[in-house]
């Protein structure tokens, strides 16, 4: 049994409303036309009214230093929003994966100038995140796209040059963080993080990629060509980096993206669980044979979700507590995926042939799921931090 | 000894099966699932080639090649597009309940129907605890007027008399795609079957979607190998690393079973052996999870390249998991075996000695 405090039952309540409302008909319809919902879609001036729901529902907008963080509740909401569409959740205005690379990274001027922004709840606004690039994926150290200093004058100006892919929101992103490196021969200490505010020129959308599922928030690639950014938008600046904090930095921001995952992951299993749930009850008869098989999958796919969401919220304390979670952070990115493909698949076999229709919603999170096990570092590179860190196996 | 040899004629068919659909088809994956169906180039070419018609009795207006040449070409051609196979391919998984069928005359006018081009047919299986409101899913092209449903062991043929509801499914879009509700069909006739015949007519059908599904998977596997020997991360091709090459030598022997049970079950359809019904629900069983296997691991080696439309990695993986939903879906084919395994001897073991 999990206590919940009273205003996070009063904010899960909320989000329920809005899923039910709001969140899953978009999401339907965004895998329906294959297009995310538009910029100036009603419900993200709704959320944007609202303030703070808005981050909270993709668990992003508090500082790890403030005294009130309630990450567990963040994470609770993720979950929740994923049970009505995840990538519809995912599309929520708000600082995105940017966020948590500006708080662990950014300067206080940094912080003040980038994420303010999203204190004006008149405008939806966007932020995003690029690590991957075309030809480093789960290898993000290989990154390529170059950084060079220009000019030491008035801090310093920076051009860069390079092509990332895969980065969820940057069509719409007010800006985004872009990894970068100064010489692809250092390694992970030629790493270097940018904001890149919308508008600058050599900053260029190519492509929005067309999906499998996970259709309710764009996933983009752009291309930097000579795009020229003032050393006040690298983000910590010049000492930082000095300090070699760059790669960890990067990573330090997958340790609390990779639980956040999972608890999608637990509130996408819920949903298939839950449409088959309501099958069984209206179309199994009560001493039948199907029933009976029905409820024996079904307790299994409980058992593999609470599990999971055990693994995030224990990922989650650590990290609140001030612990070292990076095992933990994958051991739960590396469960969950699985345990929530074999969820909603458990939940087809459970409908049967009926389960092909795209208007069962379990058509679709089939679909969907799939990405779980892929963002944020996909199975395989969790088994690689976790067999090094455990193994104490030498970085590659 | 059993032989695992294709003979000669059987080698040339499939030789043609490839080249059509290596010329034909795979150029044009994606344009035909926009279109809803297999490009006319390509359908009037199959006009020509026995697809349909190999697994048909000549008395029906087949060639009568067996159910052993017609899993190989199923799954030659799969493994180029198999997202126009249930629309091309007519009588297709319902062939076994048609050869079954005791009334000859109606079994004649379905038969010819399918193969000359103007009727589609499907199959289903209905729980009966459970009940049906109608078909969930049939090919949408050509129009849909023969559904061959089994309830228990009754088959009964419904002929399609009224709409039919367009319909989105998982995959296998470039079949297109509809339901129908049992109020919009005219049953045509209704004959309860020995249940060694009724598991017979159901093994047939879920040969059909094993024999595709091989081809999917095996598919799904030389892509996987193809990207990921090329593609470096930490330093050598994805492939290379151990743990990623242990999952595709495990997937390239669950591909490779996969094969073997299916080519044997669809063996003992044509050798006329009385358990070819059990095997064919069991090579289903294990088909569906090696194709899942192999579609799964096809999307996760090539990352989120294998989650974007520009690969058929994730086209792949819809379909193998299409194809474990027919027929009734796990459930029908679990029952099936379980009432059935006490009665099926072993295979190699039952010529021997009793214990």
């Amino acid at each position: 049994m999990i206590e919940l405090d009273k205003r996070t039952q009063e904010m899960l309540e909320e989000v329920r409303a809005l899923g039910r409302t709001h969140i899953r008909p978009m999401g339907l319809e965004a895998d329906r036309t294959a297009m995310p919902p538009p910029v100036d879609h009603e419900f993200y001036l709704i959320c944007t009214r609202q303030g703070g729901l808005v981050s909270k529902m993709i668990g992003a907008d508090e500082s790890p230093n403030a005294l009130d963080w309630k990450p567990v509740r963040n994470f609770l909401i993720g979950e929740e929003c994923a049970y009505w569409d995840r990538g519809v959740a995912l599309s929520l205005p708000g600082p995105g994966l940017g966020g948590p690379a500006l708080r662990n990274t950014g300067t206080p001027e940094q912080r003040q100038r980038f994420l303010s922004i999203f204190e004006d709840h008149s405008k939806a606004r966007w932020g995003a995140m690029a690590m991957t690039e075309p030809e480093a994926g789960s290898d993000v150290a290989r990154i390529k796209t170059r950084a060079r200093k220009v000019s030491d004058e008035h801090g310093g100006e920076w051009v860069l040059n390079g092509q990332k892919m895969f980065c969820s929101n940057s069509a719409r992103a007010d800006w985004v963080v872009v990894w970068a490196t100064i010489d692809p021969e250092l390694g992970r200490g030629g790493h270097r993080a940018f904001v890149v505010e919308r508008g600058t020129p050599g900053f260029e959308i190519i492509k929005i990629e067309h999906k499998m599922g996970s259709r309710g928030y764009e996933t983009a690639s752009f291309v930097l060509e000579d795009c020229r950014l003032s050393g006040d938008n690298l983000l910590g600046g010049e000492g930082f980096y000095e300090a070699r904090k760059g790669f960890k930095a990067s990573m330090a921001t997958f340790n609390m993206t990779r639980p956040l995952h999972t608890a999608h992951g637990v509130g996408m299993g819920r949903a298939a669980h839950d449409y088959a749930l309501d099958f069984v009850r209206d179309e199994y008869p009560a001493q039948g044979r199907r029933r009976q098989r029905a409820l024996e999958r079904l307790a299994r796919i409980r058992r593999g979700l609470h599990t999971a969401r055990l693994m995030y919220l224990n990922a989650v304390w650590l990290a609140k507590t001030g612990q070292s979670n990076v095992l933990e952070a994958s051991f739960a990115k590396m469960y969950s995926p699985p345990v929530v493909l074999e969820a909603v698949a458990t939940a087809l076999d459970i409908l049967g042939e009926a389960g092909v229709r795209n208007d069962k919603m379990l058509e679709k999170l089939y679909r969907d799921v799939k990405i779980l096990d892929i963002g944020e570092g996909t199975q395989q590179v969790q088994r690689h931090v976790v067999a090094r860190q455990m193994l104490q196996m030498p970085s590659t | 000894m059993r032989d695992f040899a294709l003979s000669p004629e059987l080698e040339e068919l499939r030789a043609a099966a490839d080249r059509l659909a290596r010329s034909e088809l795979e150029p044009n994956v994606r344009e035909a699932e926009a279109a809803g169906r297999w490009p006319d180039a390509v359908l009037a070419v199959l006009d020509g080639f026995p697809l349909g018609g190999l697994d048909v009795p000549v008395s029906l207006g087949g060639v009568e090649a067996g159910c052993f040449a017609k899993a190989v070409v199923l799954e030659t051609i799969a493994r180029a597009d198999a997202s126009g196979l249930p629309g091309a391919d007519r009588p297709g998984p319902t062939a076994g309940a048609v050869a079954a069928c005791p009334d000859a005359a109606l079994a004649a006018e379905v038969a010819g129907s399918c193969l000359d081009g103007s009727a589609q047919s499907a199959f289903t299986v209905i729980d009966p605890d459970v009940g049906s409101k109608g078909l969930d899913w049939a090919p949408g092209w050509p129009a849909l007027r023969w559904i061959w449903a089994m309830e228990g062991d009754e088959l009964r043929l419904h002929e399609v008399t009224g709409g039919t509801e367009p319909i989105v499914s998982l995959a296998f879009q470039a079949s297109g795609g509809v339901a129908v509700p049992w109020s919009a069909t005219t049953l045509r006739g209704s004959w309860v079957l020995p249940a060694r015949e009724a598991l017979e007519v159901r093994g047939r059908a879920r040969l059909w979607g094993a024999a595709v599904a091989v081809g999917i998977a095996q598919a799904a596997l030389d892509e996987t190998i193809e990207y990921t020997s090329d593609r470096v991360v930490f330093g050598k091709p994805v492939a290379h690393h151990q743990a990623n090459a242990f999952d595709l030598a495990h997937t390239a022997a669950r591909v490779h079973a996969a094969r073997l049970v299916v080519r044997d079950a669809a063996g003992s359809f044509d050798r006329g052996e009385p358990d070819a019904g059990f095997w064919a629900t069991q090579a289903w069983l294990e088909v569906r999870e090696a194709a899942f296997n192999a579609t799964n691991v096809g999307i996760q080696l090539l990352g989120g390249h294998g989650f974007i439309v520009d690969h058929l990695a994730e086209k792949r993986f819809r379909e193998a998991r299409h194809l474990a939903m027919a027929v009734g879906g796990l459930d029908a084919a679990e029952f099936d075996v379980a009432a059935t395994v006490l009665d099926v001897p072993d295979a190699l073991l039952a010529s021997l000695e009793q214990r």
